[in-house]
Protein backbone atom coordinates (compact mmCIF):
# COMPACT_ATOMS: atom_id res chain seq x y z
CA UNK A 1 0.00 0.00 0.00
CA UNK A 2 1.17 3.54 -0.74
CA UNK A 3 2.66 5.54 2.08
CA UNK A 4 0.45 7.98 3.95
CA UNK A 5 1.70 11.54 4.21
CA UNK A 6 1.54 13.10 7.64
CA UNK A 7 0.92 16.79 6.99
CA UNK A 8 1.30 19.90 9.10
CA UNK A 9 -1.93 21.80 9.73
CA UNK A 10 -0.06 25.06 10.29
CA UNK A 11 2.62 27.20 8.72
CA UNK A 12 5.75 27.48 10.89
CA UNK A 13 9.17 25.94 11.30
CA UNK A 14 10.25 22.50 12.43
CA UNK A 15 11.09 22.63 16.12
CA UNK A 16 11.67 18.95 16.90
CA UNK A 17 11.40 15.62 15.12
CA UNK A 18 10.00 13.06 17.53
CA UNK A 19 10.27 9.85 15.49
CA UNK A 20 12.86 7.99 13.42
CA UNK A 21 12.54 5.83 10.31
CA UNK A 22 11.34 2.40 11.36
CA UNK A 23 9.39 3.58 14.42
CA UNK A 24 5.86 2.23 14.83
CA UNK A 25 3.31 4.87 15.77
CA UNK A 26 -0.32 4.77 16.83
CA UNK A 27 -2.97 7.11 15.42
CA UNK A 28 -2.73 10.58 17.00
CA UNK A 29 0.93 10.13 18.02
CA UNK A 30 2.85 13.43 17.68
CA UNK A 31 5.58 12.89 15.05
CA UNK A 32 6.97 16.41 14.63
CA UNK A 33 6.66 19.65 16.62
CA UNK A 34 6.14 22.79 14.56
CA UNK A 35 6.95 26.16 16.07
CA UNK A 36 4.21 28.55 15.05
CA UNK A 37 2.47 31.45 16.75
CA UNK A 38 5.01 31.05 19.56
CA UNK A 39 3.76 27.58 20.32
CA UNK A 40 5.04 24.06 19.87
CA UNK A 41 2.28 22.55 17.79
CA UNK A 42 2.32 18.80 17.28
CA UNK A 43 1.76 17.14 13.91
CA UNK A 44 -0.24 14.01 14.70
CA UNK A 45 -0.17 10.72 12.79
CA UNK A 46 -3.62 10.27 11.17
CA UNK A 47 -3.42 6.47 11.40
CA UNK A 48 -1.23 3.80 12.94
CA UNK A 49 1.81 2.85 10.84
CA UNK A 50 5.58 2.63 10.51
CA UNK A 51 7.65 5.71 9.74
CA UNK A 52 9.17 5.22 6.27
CA UNK A 53 10.54 8.70 5.59
CA UNK A 54 11.33 11.90 7.44
CA UNK A 55 10.69 14.68 4.95
CA UNK A 56 11.91 17.72 6.91
CA UNK A 57 14.85 18.78 9.08
CA UNK A 58 14.92 20.83 12.29
CA UNK A 59 14.63 24.52 11.43
CA UNK A 60 12.99 23.98 8.02
CA UNK A 61 10.10 26.27 7.19
CA UNK A 62 6.88 24.30 6.75
CA UNK A 63 3.69 25.47 5.10
CA UNK A 64 0.12 24.42 5.84
CA UNK A 65 -0.63 21.08 4.20
CA UNK A 66 3.04 20.15 3.72
CA UNK A 67 4.04 16.54 4.40
CA UNK A 68 6.59 16.14 7.19
CA UNK A 69 6.72 12.37 7.59
CA UNK A 70 5.58 9.39 5.51
CA UNK A 71 3.96 6.37 7.13
CA UNK A 72 3.77 2.87 5.68
CA UNK A 73 2.00 -0.19 6.95
CA UNK B 1 -70.69 -6.19 4.24
CA UNK B 2 -70.83 -7.16 7.90
CA UNK B 3 -68.68 -5.46 10.52
CA UNK B 4 -66.71 -8.70 10.76
CA UNK B 5 -65.91 -8.54 7.07
CA UNK B 6 -64.91 -4.90 7.46
CA UNK B 7 -62.62 -5.82 10.36
CA UNK B 8 -61.11 -8.60 8.29
CA UNK B 9 -60.43 -6.12 5.53
CA UNK B 10 -58.77 -3.80 8.07
CA UNK B 11 -56.48 -6.61 9.20
CA UNK B 12 -55.66 -7.61 5.63
CA UNK B 13 -54.83 -4.05 4.63
CA UNK B 14 -52.80 -3.55 7.79
CA UNK B 15 -50.77 -6.71 7.15
CA UNK B 16 -50.13 -5.63 3.58
CA UNK B 17 -48.93 -2.18 4.66
CA UNK B 18 -46.71 -3.60 7.40
CA UNK B 19 -45.13 -5.98 4.88
CA UNK B 20 -43.46 -2.91 3.31
CA UNK B 21 -41.67 -3.67 0.03
CA UNK B 22 -42.02 -7.44 0.48
CA UNK B 23 -39.93 -10.27 1.95
CA UNK B 24 -37.30 -10.34 -0.80
CA UNK B 25 -36.25 -6.70 -0.44
CA UNK B 26 -36.42 -6.91 3.34
CA UNK B 27 -34.19 -9.97 3.48
CA UNK B 28 -31.68 -8.31 1.17
CA UNK B 29 -31.41 -5.43 3.63
CA UNK B 30 -31.02 -7.83 6.52
CA UNK B 31 -28.19 -9.58 4.68
CA UNK B 32 -26.48 -6.22 4.24
CA UNK B 33 -26.67 -5.69 8.00
CA UNK B 34 -29.15 -2.81 7.83
CA UNK B 35 -32.27 -2.46 9.93
CA UNK B 36 -35.48 -1.83 8.02
CA UNK B 37 -37.57 1.29 8.53
CA UNK B 38 -39.91 -0.31 11.06
CA UNK B 39 -37.15 -2.02 13.04
CA UNK B 40 -35.50 1.38 13.37
CA UNK B 41 -38.69 2.84 14.84
CA UNK B 42 -38.93 -0.07 17.31
CA UNK B 43 -35.37 0.56 18.48
CA UNK B 44 -35.88 4.31 18.78
CA UNK B 45 -39.11 4.42 20.76
CA UNK B 46 -40.05 3.23 24.23
CA UNK B 47 -41.81 -0.12 23.89
CA UNK B 48 -45.54 0.10 23.22
CA UNK B 49 -45.63 3.87 22.65
CA UNK B 50 -45.71 3.98 18.83
CA UNK B 51 -48.82 5.34 17.11
CA UNK B 52 -48.67 5.43 13.32
CA UNK B 53 -50.07 8.18 11.13
CA UNK B 54 -50.79 7.24 7.53
CA UNK B 55 -50.34 3.46 7.55
CA UNK B 56 -52.90 3.22 4.74
CA UNK B 57 -51.51 6.08 2.69
CA UNK B 58 -50.27 5.16 -0.78
CA UNK B 59 -49.23 6.85 -4.01
CA UNK B 60 -51.92 9.16 -5.38
CA UNK B 61 -51.57 7.40 -8.74
CA UNK B 62 -54.12 4.56 -8.90
CA UNK B 63 -51.72 2.33 -10.87
CA UNK B 64 -49.03 2.64 -8.14
CA UNK B 65 -51.25 2.10 -5.11
CA UNK B 66 -50.59 -1.61 -4.70
CA UNK B 67 -46.83 -1.22 -4.63
CA UNK B 68 -46.61 1.77 -2.28
CA UNK B 69 -47.43 0.67 1.27
CA UNK B 70 -47.38 3.73 3.58
CA UNK B 71 -46.10 5.47 0.44
CA UNK B 72 -42.50 4.78 1.41
CA UNK B 73 -42.25 7.20 4.30
CA UNK B 74 -43.51 5.84 7.59
CA UNK B 75 -44.69 8.53 10.02
CA UNK B 76 -45.98 8.57 13.56
CA UNK B 77 -45.62 9.47 17.19
CA UNK B 78 -44.17 7.79 20.25
CA UNK B 79 -41.98 8.37 23.27
CA UNK B 80 -38.24 8.40 23.90
CA UNK B 81 -37.30 8.01 27.57
CA UNK B 82 -40.90 8.94 28.39
CA UNK B 83 -40.97 12.14 26.30
CA UNK B 84 -43.22 12.47 23.21
CA UNK B 85 -41.65 12.74 19.75
CA UNK B 86 -42.82 12.75 16.14
CA UNK B 87 -40.89 10.81 13.50
CA UNK B 88 -40.51 9.96 9.84
CA UNK B 89 -38.75 6.72 8.92
CA UNK B 90 -37.88 6.29 5.25
CA UNK B 91 -38.64 2.88 3.79
CA UNK B 92 -36.16 2.18 0.98
CA UNK B 93 -38.02 -1.02 0.07
CA UNK B 94 -40.95 1.04 -1.21
CA UNK B 95 -39.93 2.90 -4.35
CA UNK B 96 -36.65 3.91 -2.72
CA UNK B 97 -38.52 6.09 -0.18
CA UNK B 98 -38.79 8.61 -2.99
CA UNK B 99 -40.65 11.86 -2.37
CA UNK B 100 -44.25 11.89 -3.57
CA UNK B 101 -47.40 13.97 -3.25
CA UNK B 102 -48.86 11.82 -0.47
CA UNK B 103 -45.75 11.17 1.63
CA UNK B 104 -45.00 14.89 1.42
CA UNK B 105 -48.35 15.45 3.16
CA UNK B 106 -47.31 13.00 5.87
CA UNK B 107 -44.06 14.85 6.53
CA UNK B 108 -45.91 18.16 6.62
CA UNK B 109 -48.32 16.81 9.21
CA UNK B 110 -45.44 15.57 11.39
CA UNK B 111 -43.76 18.98 11.17
CA UNK B 112 -46.92 20.84 12.07
CA UNK B 113 -47.85 18.58 14.98
CA UNK B 114 -44.29 18.54 16.39
CA UNK B 115 -44.24 22.33 16.32
CA UNK B 116 -47.75 22.84 17.66
CA UNK B 117 -47.44 20.25 20.41
CA UNK B 118 -43.83 21.05 21.33
CA UNK B 119 -42.07 17.78 20.66
CA UNK B 120 -38.83 16.84 18.92
CA UNK B 121 -39.05 15.60 15.32
CA UNK B 122 -36.81 12.72 14.23
CA UNK B 123 -36.00 11.85 10.61
CA UNK B 124 -34.57 8.40 9.99
CA UNK B 125 -33.08 9.20 6.62
CA UNK B 126 -32.54 7.05 3.56
CA UNK B 127 -34.09 8.17 0.30
CA UNK B 128 -33.48 8.30 -3.43
CA UNK B 129 -34.94 11.75 -4.11
CA UNK B 130 -37.93 12.85 -6.16
CA UNK B 131 -40.25 10.06 -7.32
CA UNK B 132 -40.15 9.42 -11.03
CA UNK B 133 -42.08 9.66 -13.24
CA UNK B 134 -44.47 11.61 -10.95
CA UNK B 135 -42.20 14.63 -11.00
CA UNK B 136 -41.59 14.72 -14.75
CA UNK B 137 -42.77 17.57 -16.94
CA UNK B 138 -44.83 20.64 -16.17
CA UNK B 139 -47.39 18.51 -14.35
CA UNK B 140 -44.60 17.30 -12.07
CA UNK B 141 -43.67 20.92 -11.38
CA UNK B 142 -47.27 21.62 -10.41
CA UNK B 143 -47.21 19.10 -7.56
CA UNK B 144 -44.13 20.69 -6.02
CA UNK B 145 -44.04 23.72 -3.77
CA UNK B 146 -47.58 23.53 -2.46
CA UNK B 147 -46.37 24.34 1.04
CA UNK B 148 -44.46 27.63 1.15
CA UNK B 149 -43.20 26.77 4.66
CA UNK B 150 -41.83 23.37 3.58
CA UNK B 151 -38.23 24.47 4.07
CA UNK B 152 -38.80 26.98 6.84
CA UNK B 153 -37.19 26.38 10.18
CA UNK B 154 -38.03 28.45 13.26
CA UNK B 155 -36.69 25.94 15.80
CA UNK B 156 -39.77 25.77 18.01
CA UNK B 157 -38.79 22.18 18.78
CA UNK B 158 -35.57 20.25 18.10
CA UNK B 159 -35.15 18.36 14.82
CA UNK B 160 -32.82 15.42 14.55
CA UNK B 161 -31.70 13.52 11.44
CA UNK B 162 -29.99 10.19 11.04
CA UNK B 163 -28.31 9.40 7.72
CA UNK B 164 -28.62 5.63 7.49
CA UNK B 165 -28.08 4.79 3.83
CA UNK B 166 -28.14 6.55 0.50
CA UNK B 167 -29.58 9.98 1.23
CA UNK B 168 -30.54 12.13 -1.73
CA UNK B 169 -33.39 14.61 -1.99
CA UNK B 170 -35.66 14.74 1.04
CA UNK B 171 -33.37 13.03 3.59
CA UNK B 172 -30.58 15.41 2.63
CA UNK B 173 -32.75 18.51 2.85
CA UNK B 174 -34.14 17.54 6.25
CA UNK B 175 -30.65 16.74 7.56
CA UNK B 176 -29.53 20.23 6.57
CA UNK B 177 -32.57 21.70 8.34
CA UNK B 178 -31.98 19.67 11.49
CA UNK B 179 -30.29 20.76 14.70
CA UNK B 180 -28.34 17.52 14.88
CA UNK B 181 -27.19 14.98 12.30
CA UNK B 182 -25.78 11.53 13.03
CA UNK B 183 -24.37 9.51 10.12
CA UNK B 184 -23.71 5.81 9.86
CA UNK B 185 -20.45 4.93 8.12
CA UNK B 186 -21.31 3.63 4.66
CA UNK B 187 -24.21 6.06 4.26
CA UNK B 188 -24.03 8.95 1.82
CA UNK B 189 -25.57 12.39 1.71
CA UNK B 190 -25.53 14.45 -1.47
CA UNK B 191 -27.76 16.57 -3.67
CA UNK B 192 -27.97 13.78 -6.23
CA UNK B 193 -26.71 10.19 -6.35
CA UNK B 194 -23.27 9.31 -7.70
CA UNK B 195 -24.99 7.75 -10.77
CA UNK B 196 -26.95 10.90 -11.59
CA UNK B 197 -23.93 13.11 -10.82
CA UNK B 198 -21.70 10.94 -12.95
CA UNK B 199 -24.08 11.31 -15.91
CA UNK B 200 -24.34 15.07 -15.36
CA UNK B 201 -20.61 15.73 -15.33
CA UNK B 202 -19.71 12.89 -17.68
CA UNK B 203 -17.06 11.31 -15.50
CA UNK B 204 -16.93 8.58 -12.89
CA UNK B 205 -17.97 9.64 -9.38
CA UNK B 206 -17.26 7.67 -6.25
CA UNK B 207 -20.27 7.68 -3.91
CA UNK B 208 -18.11 7.81 -0.80
CA UNK B 209 -16.13 10.75 -2.13
CA UNK B 210 -19.32 12.49 -3.21
CA UNK B 211 -21.08 12.22 0.12
CA UNK B 212 -19.45 9.85 2.58
CA UNK B 213 -18.83 10.21 6.30
CA UNK B 214 -15.33 11.61 5.92
CA UNK B 215 -16.50 14.42 3.65
CA UNK B 216 -19.31 15.44 5.98
CA UNK B 217 -17.54 15.02 9.30
CA UNK B 218 -14.22 16.62 8.25
CA UNK B 219 -14.80 18.95 5.31
CA UNK B 220 -18.41 20.18 5.22
CA UNK B 221 -19.17 19.85 8.94
CA UNK B 222 -22.78 18.97 8.06
CA UNK B 223 -22.60 15.84 10.21
CA UNK B 224 -22.26 16.12 14.00
CA UNK B 225 -21.50 12.53 14.97
CA UNK B 226 -20.37 9.48 12.96
CA UNK B 227 -21.22 5.95 14.10
CA UNK B 228 -20.71 2.38 12.83
CA UNK B 229 -24.24 0.98 12.85
CA UNK B 230 -27.95 1.79 12.74
CA UNK B 231 -28.23 0.77 16.38
CA UNK B 232 -25.48 3.17 17.43
CA UNK B 233 -27.12 5.97 15.42
CA UNK B 234 -30.38 5.42 17.26
CA UNK B 235 -28.64 5.35 20.66
CA UNK B 236 -26.91 8.59 19.69
CA UNK B 237 -30.24 10.28 18.88
CA UNK B 238 -31.59 9.29 22.29
CA UNK B 239 -28.47 10.56 24.02
CA UNK B 240 -28.59 13.87 22.15
CA UNK B 241 -32.23 14.46 23.01
CA UNK B 242 -31.50 13.81 26.70
CA UNK B 243 -29.67 17.18 26.78
CA UNK B 244 -32.52 19.13 25.20
CA UNK B 245 -35.88 20.49 26.21
CA UNK B 246 -38.81 19.11 24.19
CA UNK B 247 -39.45 22.60 22.83
CA UNK B 248 -38.04 26.11 23.04
CA UNK B 249 -40.48 27.27 25.69
CA UNK B 250 -39.01 25.22 28.52
CA UNK B 251 -35.64 24.62 30.15
CA UNK B 252 -33.60 21.48 29.39
CA UNK B 253 -34.27 18.50 31.68
CA UNK B 254 -32.21 18.27 34.88
CA UNK B 255 -30.43 14.95 35.48
CA UNK B 256 -29.04 13.37 38.64
CA UNK B 257 -25.43 14.24 39.41
CA UNK B 258 -23.19 11.14 39.54
CA UNK B 259 -21.26 10.53 42.77
CA UNK B 260 -17.74 11.96 42.83
CA UNK B 261 -18.56 14.58 40.19
CA UNK B 262 -16.23 17.13 41.79
CA UNK B 263 -13.13 14.89 41.84
CA UNK B 264 -11.72 15.21 38.30
CA UNK B 265 -11.90 19.00 38.26
CA UNK B 266 -9.32 19.17 41.02
CA UNK B 267 -6.74 17.67 38.65
CA UNK B 268 -6.99 20.35 35.95
CA UNK B 269 -3.47 21.60 36.67
CA UNK B 270 -2.14 18.19 35.58
CA UNK B 271 -3.75 18.74 32.16
CA UNK B 272 -2.94 22.36 31.28
CA UNK B 273 0.76 23.34 31.19
CA UNK B 274 1.42 26.77 32.72
CA UNK B 275 3.93 27.41 29.89
CA UNK B 276 1.86 28.91 27.06
CA UNK B 277 4.13 27.39 24.41
CA UNK B 278 3.11 23.86 25.40
CA UNK B 279 -0.07 22.41 23.97
CA UNK B 280 -2.64 20.02 25.44
CA UNK B 281 -6.02 18.58 24.46
CA UNK B 282 -8.69 20.89 25.88
CA UNK B 283 -11.25 18.09 25.72
CA UNK B 284 -9.57 16.66 28.81
CA UNK B 285 -10.35 19.93 30.60
CA UNK B 286 -13.98 19.72 29.48
CA UNK B 287 -14.13 16.13 30.77
CA UNK B 288 -12.64 17.20 34.10
CA UNK B 289 -15.15 20.01 34.58
CA UNK B 290 -18.30 18.18 33.43
CA UNK B 291 -20.42 15.73 35.39
CA UNK B 292 -18.72 12.33 34.85
CA UNK B 293 -19.71 10.70 31.54
CA UNK B 294 -21.75 13.69 30.40
CA UNK B 295 -19.56 15.11 27.59
CA UNK B 296 -21.19 14.84 24.16
CA UNK B 297 -18.90 16.38 21.57
CA UNK B 298 -20.36 17.73 18.31
CA UNK B 299 -18.44 17.98 15.02
CA UNK B 300 -15.33 16.51 16.66
CA UNK B 301 -13.50 16.09 13.34
CA UNK B 302 -14.39 19.51 11.88
CA UNK B 303 -12.84 22.88 12.78
CA UNK B 304 -10.86 21.01 15.42
CA UNK B 305 -9.10 24.05 16.89
CA UNK B 306 -12.43 24.81 18.58
CA UNK B 307 -14.18 21.99 20.40
CA UNK B 308 -17.95 22.22 20.93
CA UNK B 309 -19.79 19.94 23.30
CA UNK B 310 -22.93 19.53 25.30
CA UNK B 311 -22.17 18.65 28.90
CA UNK B 312 -23.97 18.57 32.21
CA UNK B 313 -22.82 20.69 35.11
CA UNK B 314 -24.46 19.76 38.36
CA UNK B 315 -27.13 17.92 36.33
CA UNK B 316 -27.93 20.85 34.02
CA UNK B 317 -27.19 21.04 30.29
CA UNK B 318 -24.48 23.50 29.24
CA UNK B 319 -22.94 24.15 25.82
CA UNK B 320 -19.14 24.50 25.90
CA UNK B 321 -16.96 26.19 23.27
CA UNK B 322 -13.32 25.45 24.03
CA UNK B 323 -10.23 26.46 22.05
CA UNK B 324 -8.06 23.42 21.46
CA UNK B 325 -4.32 24.23 21.27
CA UNK B 326 -3.71 20.63 20.17
CA UNK B 327 -4.92 21.59 16.69
CA UNK B 328 -3.45 24.58 14.85
CA UNK B 329 -2.29 25.83 18.24
CA UNK B 330 -5.91 26.80 18.93
CA UNK B 331 -5.88 29.41 16.14
CA UNK B 332 -9.45 29.89 14.93
CA UNK B 333 -9.94 29.10 11.23
CA UNK B 334 -13.01 29.51 9.01
CA UNK B 335 -14.37 26.05 9.85
CA UNK B 336 -14.04 26.81 13.56
CA UNK B 337 -15.90 30.13 13.03
CA UNK B 338 -18.80 28.39 11.29
CA UNK B 339 -18.85 25.74 13.96
CA UNK B 340 -18.96 28.37 16.72
CA UNK B 341 -21.79 30.35 15.13
CA UNK B 342 -23.82 27.24 14.46
CA UNK B 343 -23.37 26.11 18.08
CA UNK B 344 -24.28 29.51 19.58
CA UNK B 345 -27.45 29.65 17.46
CA UNK B 346 -28.38 26.14 18.52
CA UNK B 347 -27.73 26.65 22.26
CA UNK B 348 -29.61 29.93 22.32
CA UNK B 349 -32.58 28.44 20.49
CA UNK B 350 -33.03 25.75 23.14
CA UNK B 351 -32.28 27.69 26.32
CA UNK B 352 -28.88 26.10 26.90
CA UNK B 353 -26.39 28.29 28.82
CA UNK B 354 -22.98 28.77 27.18
CA UNK B 355 -19.48 28.46 28.63
CA UNK B 356 -16.31 29.55 26.80
CA UNK B 357 -13.00 27.97 27.76
CA UNK B 358 -10.46 30.34 26.27
CA UNK B 359 -6.90 29.67 25.17
CA UNK B 360 -6.36 31.05 21.69
CA UNK B 361 -3.63 32.93 19.80
CA UNK B 362 -6.13 34.68 17.49
CA UNK B 363 -7.79 33.94 14.19
CA UNK B 364 -5.76 31.88 11.77
CA UNK B 365 -4.77 34.47 9.23
CA UNK B 366 -3.65 33.60 5.72
CA UNK B 367 -4.69 33.33 2.09
CA UNK B 368 -6.93 30.32 2.60
CA UNK B 369 -8.98 32.10 5.24
CA UNK B 370 -9.43 35.24 3.15
CA UNK B 371 -10.49 33.20 0.13
CA UNK B 372 -13.13 31.60 2.29
CA UNK B 373 -14.50 34.95 3.50
CA UNK B 374 -12.98 34.78 7.00
CA UNK B 375 -13.96 38.38 7.93
CA UNK B 376 -17.65 37.65 7.36
CA UNK B 377 -17.46 34.45 9.41
CA UNK B 378 -15.83 36.31 12.31
CA UNK B 379 -18.54 38.96 12.25
CA UNK B 380 -21.41 36.49 11.85
CA UNK B 381 -20.12 34.90 15.05
CA UNK B 382 -20.02 38.29 16.82
CA UNK B 383 -23.50 39.18 15.60
CA UNK B 384 -24.82 35.85 16.85
CA UNK B 385 -23.05 36.29 20.18
CA UNK B 386 -24.61 39.72 20.63
CA UNK B 387 -28.07 38.25 20.03
CA UNK B 388 -27.66 35.34 22.47
CA UNK B 389 -29.99 35.70 25.46
CA UNK B 390 -29.01 32.59 27.44
CA UNK B 391 -26.41 32.95 30.23
CA UNK B 392 -22.80 33.16 28.96
CA UNK B 393 -19.70 32.66 31.11
CA UNK B 394 -16.17 33.00 29.77
CA UNK B 395 -13.15 31.40 31.46
CA UNK B 396 -9.79 32.68 30.22
CA UNK B 397 -7.38 29.85 30.97
CA UNK B 398 -4.23 31.00 29.19
CA UNK B 399 -3.88 33.26 26.19
CA UNK B 400 -6.60 35.33 24.61
CA UNK B 401 -5.24 37.48 21.81
CA UNK B 402 -6.57 39.70 19.09
CA UNK B 403 -10.14 40.32 18.04
CA UNK B 404 -10.96 36.73 18.93
CA UNK B 405 -10.87 37.83 22.59
CA UNK B 406 -14.34 39.27 21.92
CA UNK B 407 -15.60 36.23 19.99
CA UNK B 408 -14.70 34.07 22.97
CA UNK B 409 -16.84 36.18 25.27
CA UNK B 410 -14.33 38.83 26.39
CA UNK B 411 -15.45 42.26 27.58
CA UNK B 412 -19.23 42.49 27.93
CA UNK B 413 -19.74 39.69 25.44
CA UNK B 414 -20.47 37.34 28.31
CA UNK B 415 -22.28 37.81 31.60
CA UNK B 416 -19.20 36.98 33.62
CA UNK B 417 -15.51 36.72 32.74
CA UNK B 418 -13.35 34.55 34.97
CA UNK B 419 -9.56 34.29 34.65
CA UNK B 420 -7.06 31.73 35.74
CA UNK B 421 -3.82 33.26 37.10
CA UNK B 422 -2.16 31.91 33.93
CA UNK B 423 -4.32 34.18 31.72
CA UNK B 424 -2.31 36.14 29.15
CA UNK B 425 -4.11 39.04 27.50
CA UNK B 426 -3.05 41.21 24.66
CA UNK B 427 -3.53 42.03 21.03
CA UNK B 428 -0.56 39.97 19.86
CA UNK B 429 2.62 38.50 21.31
CA UNK B 430 5.09 41.39 21.93
CA UNK B 431 7.81 39.53 20.01
CA UNK B 432 5.59 39.54 16.92
CA UNK B 433 4.56 43.15 17.34
CA UNK B 434 8.20 44.37 17.25
CA UNK B 435 8.40 43.07 13.71
CA UNK B 436 4.91 44.30 12.74
CA UNK B 437 5.35 47.82 14.17
CA UNK B 438 9.03 48.48 13.45
CA UNK B 439 10.05 45.87 10.89
CA UNK B 440 12.90 44.76 13.13
CA UNK B 441 13.80 41.09 13.36
CA UNK B 442 15.74 39.65 16.29
CA UNK B 443 18.28 37.87 14.09
CA UNK B 444 19.04 41.05 12.13
CA UNK B 445 19.51 43.56 14.96
CA UNK B 446 19.38 41.91 18.40
CA UNK B 447 20.16 45.05 20.43
CA UNK B 448 17.52 47.21 18.75
CA UNK B 449 15.05 44.32 18.89
CA UNK B 450 15.50 43.95 22.68
CA UNK B 451 15.09 47.69 23.17
CA UNK B 452 11.87 47.77 21.14
CA UNK B 453 10.60 44.62 22.83
CA UNK B 454 10.86 46.34 26.22
CA UNK B 455 9.05 49.32 24.76
CA UNK B 456 6.02 47.36 23.45
CA UNK B 457 5.70 44.82 26.25
CA UNK B 458 2.70 45.56 28.45
CA UNK B 459 1.33 43.93 31.53
CA UNK B 460 -0.70 41.06 30.03
CA UNK B 461 -1.69 39.52 33.35
CA UNK B 462 -5.06 38.55 34.77
CA UNK B 463 -4.34 40.95 37.65
CA UNK B 464 -4.36 43.94 35.36
CA UNK B 465 -7.65 42.84 33.80
CA UNK B 466 -9.08 42.22 37.29
CA UNK B 467 -7.99 45.69 38.48
CA UNK B 468 -10.00 47.18 35.64
CA UNK B 469 -12.97 44.93 36.53
CA UNK B 470 -12.86 43.43 33.05
CA UNK B 471 -12.61 40.02 34.68
CA UNK B 472 -14.87 39.58 37.65
CA UNK B 473 -12.66 37.05 39.40
CA UNK B 474 -9.33 35.26 39.22
CA UNK B 475 -9.61 31.68 40.42
CA UNK B 476 -7.55 28.59 41.13
CA UNK B 477 -8.05 26.46 37.98
CA UNK B 478 -9.02 23.50 40.15
CA UNK B 479 -12.06 25.51 41.32
CA UNK B 480 -13.37 26.03 37.76
CA UNK B 481 -16.21 23.53 38.04
CA UNK B 482 -17.58 24.91 41.31
CA UNK B 483 -17.15 28.48 40.06
CA UNK B 484 -19.10 27.73 36.87
CA UNK B 485 -21.87 25.98 38.78
CA UNK B 486 -22.23 29.02 41.08
CA UNK B 487 -22.08 31.56 38.25
CA UNK B 488 -24.55 29.71 36.04
CA UNK B 489 -26.89 29.61 39.01
CA UNK B 490 -26.46 33.36 39.56
CA UNK B 491 -27.24 34.07 35.90
CA UNK B 492 -30.20 31.71 35.49
CA UNK B 493 -33.04 33.55 33.78
CA UNK B 494 -35.45 33.17 36.65
CA UNK B 495 -37.79 35.90 35.44
CA UNK B 496 -38.45 34.00 32.23
CA UNK B 497 -38.46 30.43 33.58
CA UNK B 498 -35.00 30.01 31.99
CA UNK B 499 -36.43 30.59 28.53
CA UNK B 500 -34.48 32.98 26.31
CA UNK B 501 -35.81 35.34 23.63
CA UNK B 502 -34.66 33.20 20.69
CA UNK B 503 -33.52 36.04 18.50
CA UNK B 504 -31.48 33.55 16.47
CA UNK B 505 -34.18 30.96 15.91
CA UNK B 506 -34.46 31.73 12.20
CA UNK B 507 -30.71 31.76 11.56
CA UNK B 508 -29.47 29.03 9.21
CA UNK B 509 -29.31 25.47 10.46
CA UNK B 510 -26.27 24.73 8.26
CA UNK B 511 -23.16 26.87 7.65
Amino acid sequence: MADTDVVSEVTGSVWKILVAVGDSVEADTPVVLIESMKMEIPVLAPDAGVVTKILVAVGDPVSEGQAVVALGT
Amino acid sequence: MTIKAKLNELETRKAKALAMGGPEKLSRRRAEGNLNARERIDKLLDAGTYVESGLFATSHLPEAREKTPADGKIAGFGKIEGRPVALVSNDMTVMGASSSVVNGKKIRHMREVATRSGMPLVFLGESTGARMPDRMGAQGRAILGQDPAEYQRMRQSPWVSALLGSCYGSSTWYACMSDFVVMRKGAQMAVASSRVTSMAINQPVDAEELGGWKLHSETTGLVDVVVDSDEKAIETIKRYLSYLPSHNNEAAPVHDVPAGADEAGKRILDIVPADGSKVYDVRKVVEAIADPGSVFELKARFGKSLSTSLIRLNGRTVGVLANNPMFKGGAIDVDACNKATSFLVFCDSFNIPIVFLVDQPGFLIGLEGERRAAPSKIINWMNALSLVTVPKISVIMRKSYGQAYLNMGGGRNSDEVICWPTADLGFMAPEVSVNVLFGVKKEEDPARYEELLQQVTRDTSAWNLAALYETQDVIDPSDTRSCLISMLDVHRKRMGSEVGRHLLSNWPTSY
